[in-house]
């Protein structure tokens, strides 16, 4: 079978590879882009001498690329993304490239494995506790989230309205924030605080973290992609036994280096969120909005997920949590002192 | 940047946003509550006739969008360049001139608060005659903005003629045409490509350019454009007969280089605390600023948006006079046909 990945030069993209050909799927086509730096995945089929891996080069946001992409390929994994950079370049890497993929595979039934987030669901006036699984709704406010999870919503719509139309066989993975080694991001999970220059403010930090290793949350979307009882369905990705954000941070801070913390517990930090909205509002902008309630009670309340449905497919965890938190504070104590490896 | 500046002018109410993919202007659209979108620019001006247009595409349609949009009796805020040429720039003025209706150009740090005191102490013999200008526009391309260029071998600033210079040409020299009085002044320019590595574009730029300045005497220009800086720079060097003027964009701050007060040895002695006492003083003032909430990162643009829209409103002259946008426009011609780069086509 010929696959395609996409993104597949990224943080999780590489993972997907590796955990692809751990399957026995050796032919797949990694899309990437020209500026992507190749060297994980030559690394991968380095130790894969079995590996047929083809790079295509493009921009998914081209139509042209896209059906380029998509000719000859039987199952496709989305994983490409926006990550940084301006509202509206996050937005064509993503909504617009996904609109173009779309376009490019309507014509035939295929599996798609689209890579979404836990941050899609509009969890914001549920309460703490509440156990978030699969059927609940979308967040049907996107314009009140970051640009990042607004474009992931989007992009989720585009798909699922496909799939109504018999279009594609769709499979979703929705995983927690991804860690471990090699994760460009070297801030904290976003749903354990935000830094403000070198001091940490957490929110909540009593509350377990929805974390995914990299190479769990990999083995769960190759699980999800090759299994035929997925189709159709949607599928939570989280580690077992998380830490809360207070533990990450006591690790981050005994592990990488002693960062200055405070920790609000969450009415203090919503109070926080409601401060920062209104003087954003109040001051046109002047600073950004980067807490506001809906957000933080969406995305820091306390609510739970967990991975029973992966389960059902066979999904493993293969990095138990402990060496998965040893390995990414290793590595973010190595890029600390300049010393990525 | 626009659309956030409308939102704070009483004069101003956004109808509508256009762009040709239907979901970019969805995303826009919902974000701000704007309450309609189009993917056709002229079913937008057909339907909604609205009475200014603001062009934030990529500058190679600016020319054709622009032209249609001053046909319909629109006035128009362009982004810079504000064609890919002089040319095209020279033509939209006339047509804008013959329709009697208003155009600038999104400078964005020519109201800089730091900026229009600059323009103050010149004027009133603060800083003298200038003998030199050093401006400088450094910033990281692998930071915020670059990515999607890199990683994208059709992106519209490839296609430029000038590539990534001309994308931010005019905020590096639009300041220098400012104090200088020639159509024409001398230009050299030297571009290549730096080892921490864009692909295969150039991103490096330095221009050297000789002219006269108001009182009709020699001055010169220094423009470094670099693609590699960390932190961010943004300045302007203004040295003066009577003393050296430092515009910090970034902090939007002013100070000068004055002669020292005492003599000899005290005189250096005196200087770090002059300058000190200058940075206090300017940091204070930015507080002040901040504290009235009048201290964004786009003051300046929000400056030239509200000048712009009351010199409609009242048919006053526009902030931003031709002349000088069309100097500064002959300027990057002159450095884009010296770096080699391909002319693409005008209409």
């Amino acid at each position: 079978m010929k696959i395609l990945v996409t993104g597949a030069s990224g943080f999780l993209g590489r993972a997907v590879v590796e955990r692809l050909l751990a399957h026995g799927e050796f032919e797949i086509r990694c899309f990437v882009r020209p500026s992507s730096d190749l060297t994980g995945l030559d690394e991968v089929r380095a130790r894969h001498p079995r590996a047929r891996l083809e790079y295509m080069v493009g921009n998914l946001a081209s139509s042209d690329d896209a059906h380029r992409a998509v000719d000859g390929i039987e199952m496709i994994f989305h994983l490409a993304a926006g990550m940084r950079g301006l509202p509206a370049s996050i937005f064509v890497d993503s909504v617009v490239a996904s609109k173009c993929l779309c376009d490019a595979v309507r014509n035939r039934l295929r599996r798609i494995v689209l890579l979404s987030s836990l941050g899609v669901y509009g969890t914001s006036a549920l309460g703490t506790d509440h156990l978030i699984e699969e059927g609940t709704k979308l967040d049907s406010q996107p314009e009140k989230r970051n640009v990042y999870f607004q474009a992931k919503i989007w992009q989720e719509r585009l798909f699922r309205a496909l799939a109504a139309e018999g279009r594609v066989d769709l499979v979703v993975v929705r995983p927690g924030v991804l860690y471990g080694k090699g994760n460009p991001s070297q801030g904290f999970p976003s749903r354990v605080g935000i830094a403000i220059g070198n001091c940490l403010v957490m929110l909540g930090g009593t509350h377990t973290l929805p974390l995914s290793h990299v190479t769990n949350c990999a083995e769960a979307v190759v699980v999800a992609g090759l299994s035929p009882t997925a189709s159709g369905r949607s599928y939570n990705v989280v580690d077992d036994d998380l830490p809360t954000g207070r533990e990450y941070v006591k690790g981050y801070r005994q592990k990488v280096k002693k960062v200055p913390a405070i920790d609000l517990p969450f009415p203090l930090a919503m109070m926080l969120s409601e401060l920062v909205e209104k003087y954003h509002a109040r001051s046109h902008g002047q600073i950004p909005a980067v807490l506001t309630p809906y957000e933080t009670s969406t995305m820091c309340k306390g609510h739970r997920f967990d991975n029973r449905n992966i389960k059902t497919l066979g999904w493993q965890q293969i990095v138990p949590t402990v060496e998965a938190m040893r390995e990414t504070f290793e590595y973010l104590r190595a890029s600390q002192n300049g010393h990525r490896r | 940047m626009h659309v956030q500046g409308l939102r704070r002018l009483a004069t101003a109410r956004i109808v509508a946003v256009c762009d040709r993919e239907p979901l970019m202007a969805e995303q826009l659209a919902v974000r701000y509550r704007i309450p309609k979108t189009y993917s056709d620019f002229y079913d937008l001006l057909a339907i909604e006739k609205p009475d200014v247009v603001h062009i934030a595409t990529p500058p190679q349609a600016h020319f054709s969008l622009a032209m249609d949009a001053l046909d319909a009796g629109c006035h128009l805020l362009v982004e810079k360049p504000l064609g890919l040429d002089a040319s095209e720039a020279a033509r939209i003025m006339t047509q804008a001139e013959s329709r009697g209706r208003k155009l600038t150009i999104g400078y964005t740090y020519y109201f800089d608060p730091a900026a229009r005191m600059l323009r103050t102490l010149v004027a009133q013999g603060v800083v003298g005659d200038s003998v030199h200008l050093e401006s400088f526009f450094g910033y990281n391309l692998k930071g915020a903005f670059g990515p999607s260029i890199l990683a994208d071998r059709d992106h519209w600033v490839r296609k430029l003629p000038g590539k990534l210079f001309h994308n931010l040409l005019d905020h590096l020299l639009n300041q220098v045409t400012e104090f200088l009085t020639d159509e024409k002044p001398l230009v050299q320019a030297h571009s290549w490509q730096n080892a921490a590595g864009s692909g295969d574009l150039p991103d490096e730029l330095r221009v050297t350019v000789v002219g006269n300045n108001s009182s009709g005497d020699r001055t010169s220009a220094y423009a470094t454009l670099s693609s590699h800086i960390r932190p961010a720079q943004h300045f302007l060097k203004y040295y003066g007969t009577k003393c050296i003027a430092h515009l910090d964009f970034d902090s939007s701050t002013i100070t000068l280089d004055e002669p020292p007060s005492l003599p000899g040895v005290l005189g250096r002695l005196e200087s770090p605390f002059v300058q000190g006492w200058q940075h206090i003083r300017e940091g204070g003032r930015n507080v002040f600023r901040f504290a009235r909430s009048d201290y964004h990162f786009f003051s300046g643009f929000h400056y030239l948006l509200s000048q712009f829209y009351d010199s409609i409103v009242n048919d006053q002259p526009v902030p931003i006079s031709y002349r000088e946008i069309l100097r500064t426009a002959t300027l990057v011609d002159e450095i884009v046909r010296q770096l080699g780069a391909p002319r693409t086509a005008t209409q």
